[in-house]
């Protein structure tokens, strides 16, 4: 069975995570901008038990509900947990180790999204969070 | 713009800069694009001399004579400096209080980027580094 798999920039810290996402978004929120430092990031949602961590991953609590894990050795963001999203861990399509097979399904937080990022493409557009 | 601030996403590390940056660009590079987790970033670029700190700083050394400076606490990635380009630093346009400010001039590495994530602009597409 096919998976994917995915790591930080130093490499210290790797995933595999299942072949199909639930849900793919592309998230225009301030909180994900600056986490990432770029203007726009890419998400994928899994079943957090479904995906299988290799390394260590430092945690961040960004928010009362939310926890951002990051590799402690370059950096990188890696995932993002939250108690609205229970069970769920959403993990950055920027980390797979091939990034072109990923397909974003929407924006989100298309509201806060910066005005000098040019995107054309026919996706929905959520002006906060996507409905469930 | 005389003067820009900014700061990782906790708090606990911030700058400020003294005049504008001399280029500001958009990089589709596979490293910028893992170091940020996202499929593009934004970067200004100034004379080190020109920012000031406040916090500590985590290094990362990406290649050789490449280092990447980010949170300890949050991990946001900061900044990039090389021995290619002494004396610069560029940092991220994401970071700044006010990202608005941020005006890019062209894309660099567009030959890297990703296929999914449409952009549309009138600006100058280097496929590699600026000329």
């Amino acid at each position: 069975m096919s998976v994917l798999t995915g790591r930080c920039l130093c490499g210290a810290l790797r995933y595999t995570a299942p072949a199909r996402p639930k849900w793919t978004a592309l998230c225009h929120c301030e909180s994900c901008r600056r986490a990432a430092s770029a203007p726009v990031v890419a998400w994928m949602g899994f079943d957090e038990d479904a995906v299988t961590w290799h390394g260590p991953r430092a945690i961040f609590a960004s928010s009362e509900i939310a926890r951002r894990g990051f590799c402690p050795t370059c950096g990188t963001q890696m995932s993002f947990q939250s108690t609205r999203w229970p069970g769920e861990i959403h993990l950055y399509a920027a980390s797979l180790d091939d990034p072109e097979r990923y397909i974003p399904d929407l924006h989100c937080h298309h509201g806060e999204h910066l005005s000098w990022l040019k995107i054309v493409d026919d996706l929905p557009r959520h002006e906060r969070s996507a409905p469930s | 713009m005389i003067a820009l601030t900014g700061r990782c996403l906790c708090g606990s590390l911030s700058y400020q800069t003294r005049g504008s940056p001399f280029l500001s660009v958009y990089c589709h590079c596979e490293s910028c694009r893992r170091a940020t987790a996202s499929p593009v970033t934004g970067l200004f670029c100034m004379n080190r001399g020109q920012v000031t700190w406040e916090g500590e700083r985590r290094y990362h050394r990406s290649s050789p004579g490449v280092t990447r400076g980010f949170c300890g606490t949050c991990g946001t990635a900061m900044h990039y400096m090389t021995t290619r380009w002494p004396g610069e630093i560029h940092l991220y346009a994401a970071t700044l209080d006010d990202p608005t400010l941020f005006t890019p001039s062209a894309h660099m590495h567009w030959a890297d980027r990703v296929p999914w994530l449409q952009i549309a602009d009138t600006l100058p597409k280097h496929p590699r580094a600026l000329p």
